[in-house]
């Protein structure tokens, strides 16, 4: 087991030197212009040419490269273009504020997500089948920027129940405070993997209850409400496992949206305004830090797997 | 079962929002007439001390340091935290650190003094060392200012030197007017802060910035917000409010949900915005001329060669109609006013009387016979996803269609588009529409209009003017100047370089709750000129 996670972990390098390979030929081959945004009009082509070499932007993209290697792999991400900070210090900066955000999500979605898909899979083709159904179906098909607006309005114009946006009042230094700033964010980033979630375990709880194990305990006289939640319930985790190391992706990028809406102080607004400034050591760190967390959520996945169902053995 | 009933309830609230919002837009247009009334009244109230403001910012700052700020945001935060020298608006100063600022006979050197009893945010003295630091730095290429190429004329930099503690002396290699105008970029920086630093631009220390400006540096966040709080030995008098803050808000439409909601008090707004925040009766909206022209830009240089003759460019500008672009692009005039001058309305010596080619297809035909060209073809650069770009390109096609001229749009995405419209060696299009913002000098116009100068993007060159412009930057007598740009505004009109479109407007929002808005003064980029002068009522 041990040896099996080294060897995963150990994997990660070549993988994640092939995602910076790939997202930094992407930034250098998009048109733009990082030093634009420091050109003004009456810039002198020398001034302009003194700040591309400051910014070592006037090597070869190859090179430039390989010049970011060399300091990555020794711990150094560098500087952002733009505000000139150490990127691993905005990235960890930023990190409490998305980890909290993601995290509170995926809890959210699978506490919701697994009842309601196990009472719709029982009901099949009920009324309640049919409402979770249509939930997810909205779900799936709401984008989120919209349904954060909406939300918005309703909780913090209309009902003045929580503030619209940001983690914190000015000024205010409290866990509450930040609490209540993230429901609205956190309800938003939720509800799409709730309603992916909601299908697989509606579905998978179908399949389930076919099975003899399930007969056998109705013979026994259990109670269905029993062996729902007992029983199959145990069974209908398994594919939620592979959910989540699979969402991490959608996550990330539900994050972005997210955060940029409610201006929540996290990795995903940072990477947005970065693009938008052709800030490549800034993309580069988030990139590589998302990638790493997503390898590391799947591999996660795998490892629970085999502790969930003694049946699957991992082997290398 | 209980879950599925709040799933009913969020349905019944979706559709309970969306007749909301429909609502809200009708009423809009009735409520309007109800503000000039409410403005008189909060007129009338005395300013009191005490309170805060919280001011919607579109991104986190770059940089608070004066000398290096160039994005909206570190600019808006550094004007309440870096006091300027002077401002000038509508051609009067208005002092700041500066008492006065007095050019020599021969207007080479001009003598700066300061306000006595100045002091930074941490109790130090400002003297005439901190600016001529703040010159000298700009001034030295390893700090990378881009403030740099201002202060060189003819590549020759301006001096400054000390006099004493109070009076700064700058040489000027040769007479230009233009000076003042650089003057107002400048606001000093701490030298006993910077002093050792080798790079201004990444020093830690501007993460904690020493201003002299109303409001001294509380805390940043960053992605949320940033707090001034009041300095209270502020030389213009103590400021009214409490503190100030800057909150971080990346999305339009949350931005104006939170401006709803009382979370900020002062946020731009899109024109399609402002009926919706009328509607809440707690907003005075004000639109304010931000100095920009937008235009649409005929490049000479294309490799069609058909844009170098002037009978072209007049006959495409003849074909469209000023008021139906303003109308397409901003919807209202309320926030364009027609341009006809390449200068804008903020800048000396001014005027909108010149030779305009406004709507006249007959003309506009009849100019292109006689220049020869028929089954003219242009090509027009247009950045995807811009409404006001897109909107303007189609009815540009349309128009231009009418005299017999096909348009080819190019859409492209907006870097792309900055990078090809910033090359001056593009041939490879003829149409593009932007704007500028360049300042009340009109020698500021000069890289933009004289024979290959560094952003002269649309290739004009006319010999006449190239000689007007240079003689109006060294030409220190005010009516000769004036007539030397009256001039170079008839001959760029007549000339048809570009076609000025409108001198655009920035819209904000104040909410009612806050006083002295007049005193503040309303400042393009910047939003408050001098915010000590708001106060909450």
């Amino acid at each position: 087991m041990r040896q099996l996670i080294v060897r995963r972990l150990l994997q990660t390098i070549p993988m994640l030197f092939f995602v910076s390979v790939v997202c930094f030929a992407m930034i250098k081959l998009a048109p733009g212009d990082p030093v634009l945004s420091f050109v003004t009009p009456n810039m002198h082509a020398d001034d302009i040419e003194r700040i591309r070499h400051n910014l070592g932007l006037d090597k070869p993209a190859y090179i430039q490269y390989f010049i970011w290697l060399g300091e990555m792999v020794q711990g150094n991400f560098g500087y952002s273009l733009v505000n000139h900070q150490p990127v691993l210090g905005q990235i960890l900066e930023r990190l409490p504020a998305t980890a909290g955000l993601m995290g509170s999500a995926i809890a959210l979605a699978v506490l919701l997500a697994v009842p309601l898909g196990l009472i719709a899979g029982a009901n099949r083709n009920r009324w309640v089948d049919k409402l979770v159904n249509l939930i997810a179906y909205i779900g799936i098909s709401v984008p989120l920027f919209w349904l954060a607006i909406l939300l918005m309005y309703l909780f913090a114009i209309k009902l003045h129940l929580l503030p619209s946006m940001g983690m914190r009042t000015i000024g205010v230094e409290s866990a509450v405070d930040v609490l209540k700033h993230g429901i609205l964010p956190c309800t938003v980033l939720a509800f799409g993997f709730l309603a992916t979630y909601v299908r697989y375990i509606r579905s998978s709880t179908i399949g389930q209850l076919k099975e003899e194990y399930v007969q056998i305990q109705y013979a026994f006289g259990s109670k269905k409400s029993t062996i729902l939640f007992r029983h199959v319930l145990k069974h209908v985790l398994l594919p939620v496992i592979t959910l989540l190391g699979m969402s991490m992706g959608d996550l990330v990028a539900g994050a972005i949206v997210t955060e940029t809406v409610f201006s929540w102080p996290g990795i995903g607004s940072l990477g947005m305004t970065a693009v938008r400034g052709m800030d490549y050591p800034v993309i580069m760190g988030i990139t590589l830090f998302s990638s790493l967390m997503l390898i590391i959520g799947n591999l996660a996945a795998d490892i629970l797997y085999s502790f969930v169902d003694p049946r699957i053995k991992l082997k290398g | 079962m209980k879950r599925g009933l709040s799933g009913i309830a969020v349905l019944m609230l979706l559709t309970f929002l969306i007749s909301a919002c429909s609502g809200g837009n009708n009423a809009a247009s009735t409520n309007t007439n109800a503000t000039p009334a409410a403005t008189e009244a909060a007129a009338s109230t005395e300013p009191k001390d005490g309170g805060s403001l919280i001011i919607g910012v579109a991104s986190d700052p770059q940089v608070l340091n004066p000398n290096y700020a160039g994005d909206r945001v570190s600019l808006t935060i550094d004007q309440a935290l870096y006091a300027p020298l002077f401002q000038v608006n509508n051609g009067e100063k208005t002092f700041y650190l500066a008492e006065s600022l007095t050019p020599s006979e021969d207007n080479l050197t001009y003598t700066l003094k300061l306000k006595d009893g100045l002091t930074w945010h941490d109790g130090e003295k400002l003297t005439a060392d901190d600016v001529v630091f703040t010159i000298d730095s700009i001034l030295d290429e390893k700090q990378n200012s881009f403030l740099r190429a201002n202060f060189l004329i003819n590549d020759q930099p301006i001096t400054a030197t000390k006099v004493d503690d109070l009076t700064v002396e700058f040489k000027l290699p040769q007479v230009s007017p233009a000076f003042e105008a650089t003057l107002v970029q400048v606001s000093p920086i701490p030298k006993h802060v910077f002093e050792n630093e080798a790079d201004i631009e990444k020093s830690t220390k501007n993460a904690s910035p020493v201003g002299s400006g109303p409001f001294k540096f509380k805390e940043y966040k960053a992605g949320e917000y940033l707090t001034l709080e009041r300095f209270d030995n502020y030389f213009g008098g103590k400021p009214h409010l409490d503190s100030v803050t800057y909150r971080i808000a990346k999305d339009a439409n949350a931005a104006n949900l939170a401006l709803q909601n009382g979370e900020i008090n002062v946020q731009y707004l899109d024109p399609k915005d402002v009926a919706t925040i009328q509607a809440t009766n707690n907003f005075e909206v004000l639109p304010y001329s931000e100095g920009r022209l937008a235009y649409l830009m005929f490049n000479a240089n294309s490799d069609t060669g058909a844009l170098a003759k002037k009978e072209v460019r007049q006959a495409l500008s003849l074909a469209l109609s000023r008021d139906e672009l303003i109308q397409t692009a901003y919807t209202s005039s309320e926030y364009a006013d027609p341009a006809k001058s390449f200068l804008t309305p903020d800048a000396l010596y001014f005027t909108n009387d010149v030779t305009t080619f406004d709507n006249d297809a007959a003309k506009a035909k009849e100019l292109l016979a006689a220049a020869g060209e028929s089954n003219l073809k242009l090509r027009y650069i247009v950045q995807s996803g811009n409404k006001a770009q897109e909107a303007i390109s189609l009815y540009v096609q349309q128009k231009l269609k009418e005299i017999g001229v096909e348009v080819e749009l190019q859409n492209m995405d907006s870097s792309a588009w900055v990078q090809k419209f910033i090359d001056l060696k593009a041939t490879d299009y003829e149409l593009a529409l932007t704007g500028y913002i360049m300042g009340y000098d009109p020698d500021a116009y000069r890289i933009l209009f004289t024979t290959d100068a560094s952003s002269n993007y649309s290739h004009y060159s006319n010999t006449e003017v190239d000689k007007l412009l240079n003689d109006g930057a060294g030409e220190a007598d005010t009516a000769k100047r004036a007539d030397i740009y009256k001039q170079v505004q008839d001959i760029i009109a007549e000339d048809a370089p570009i076609y000025p479109i409108a001198y655009t407007k920035t819209v904000v929002a104040v909410s009612k709750n806050y006083g002295g808005i007049d005193e503040a003064v309303l400042k393009p980029v910047v939003i408050f000129e001098d915010l000590s002068k708001i106060y909450q009522k």
